[in-house]
């Protein structure tokens, strides 16, 4: 168990990490910092585009309805160096991303974690 | 025998790699007597990118000291939302590239998070800039600064050596763009010295200077480090894409206001 606290502490850090490299380009004024959000949904569209690669998601709702998600994270330049190409995320996937959301409840995340049921997991990031 | 041989190996291997700067140093415009006083120019050649630690400035030694105006433009930009860390980008609603799709130009292309590729000429040093795909054209001919030059977003840049040291001078540079990601202010009178050295195999350090009689009461200095990545190449990194996708305004921009879906 202390390992797997261990670990999980580990993951936080790192994620706190990641996090404003993320939002390096163009400040974090439009997102709220200070909550972290979780999405699960299914990719509908991945545009591989400046400044910002994102992903079109559907997410189910807890009433049942389906709420359309934009998720966008690094620019392609970045996302490429990391190993991303235009079909690491492909429409269909079902995926969980972890980031922040807008001000003012919009559905549209900024996102330095995504997953896949697979176990398959990725963490954008601006790399100097 | 063998170990006899190694000296002279190792001082021709030497000869070698230094062969195509001493061609640089020596086959230069006629102009270029005083400029080319380094025999050995340092090869700054490859992608670098930026690992200051209050990367989104030049990391000045002291706050710079502003005329009224620019201390008000300063007081504008500067980004205090209590949610930023305090040495961030400025505010995104002023930021001219950002908020405005202007080029980035310089010098404040250097503090920018993507990398760039410094290639050395005969004649110049060219910086290849991974954002805006912009390049600044450094000429180590001889010749001087225009004296009058016209504004341009990436101005007019000559550059000389100075032992191991590549000394960058830039003038010539529109006033619309901010000085750095911070939102530093600066007029068209904006000089930038720009002493570029690689302290080793892994690592480059500018020492800049900025003059701007115009703009600040007196000059200011400060300090940008840059780590060596031989192994990537530059991509490709348009600002505005987004926003002429979409009729002018980003998604994130709709979706702050609301009526994004």
């Amino acid at each position: 168990m202390k390992i797997k606290r261990l670990a999980v502490f580990l993951g936080a850090i790192g994620f706190l990490l990641i996090c404003g490299p993320v939002l390096a380009h163009h400040g974090r004024s439009n997102y709220d910092v200070t909550d972290t959000a979780t999405i699960k949904g299914v990719v509908t569209q991945f545009d591989w585009v400046n400044p910002h690669a994102l992903i079109y998601l559907d997410v189910a709702t807890d009433d049942g309805k389906t709420e359309k998600w934009i998720a966008e994270t690094n620019s392609p330049n970045t996302l490429s160096r990391q190993g991303w190409s235009k079909t690491t995320v492909k429409v269909g996937d079902q995926i969980t991303l972890v980031g922040h959301r807008v001000k003012g409840g919009g559905t549209y995340i900024n996102f330095s974690k995504i997953s896949w049921p697979d176990g398959r997991v990725l963490t954008p990031a601006i790399q100097n | 025998m063998r170990n006899i041989g190694v000296g002279p190996s190792l001082a021709i291997l030497a000869a070698l790699s230094f062969s195509p700067v001493l061609l640089a140093q020596t086959a230069a415009h006629p102009e270029a007597k005083k400029a080319q006083t380094a025999v050995h120019a340092p090869d700054l050649t490859g992608v670098w990118a930026n690992i200051t630690e209050n990367a989104a400035s030049f990391n000045p030694k002291e706050d710079p000291s502003f005329q009224p105006w620019a201390a008000a433009k300063w007081k504008a930009n500067k980004n205090d939302d209590p949610g930023q860390p305090s040495i961030t980008n400025g505010r995104v609603d002023l930021d001219p590239t950002v908020a405005s799709c202007f080029p980035t130009g310089m010098p404040r292309l250097m503090t920018e998070v993507f990398p760039f590729e410094i290639v050395q000429l005969r004649d110049r040093v060219l910086i290849l800039f991974e954002k805006d795909y912009a390049v600044s054209h450094v000429w180590t001919d001889g010749r001087k600064l225009p004296e009058d030059p016209d504004s341009t977003y990436m101005g007019q840049s000559v550059g000389r050596w100075d032992g191991d040291t590549l000394v960058v001078d830039t003038v010539g540079l529109k006033d619309i763009t901010w000085l750095d990601r911070m939102g530093h202010p600066h007029s068209d009178a904006l000089h930038v010295t720009g002493r570029f050295r690689r302290l080793n195999h892994d690592r480059l350090q500018i020492d800049w200077t900025f003059d701007d009689p115009k703009a600040f009461t007196k000059p200011w200095t400060g300090r940008t480090i840059y780590r060596y990545h031989p192994d990537w190449t530059l991509e490709e990194f348009i600002s505005c894409e987004d926003r002429l996708l979409h009729g002018g305004e980003s998604l994130e921009q709709k979706a702050v206001k609301g009526h994004s879906q």
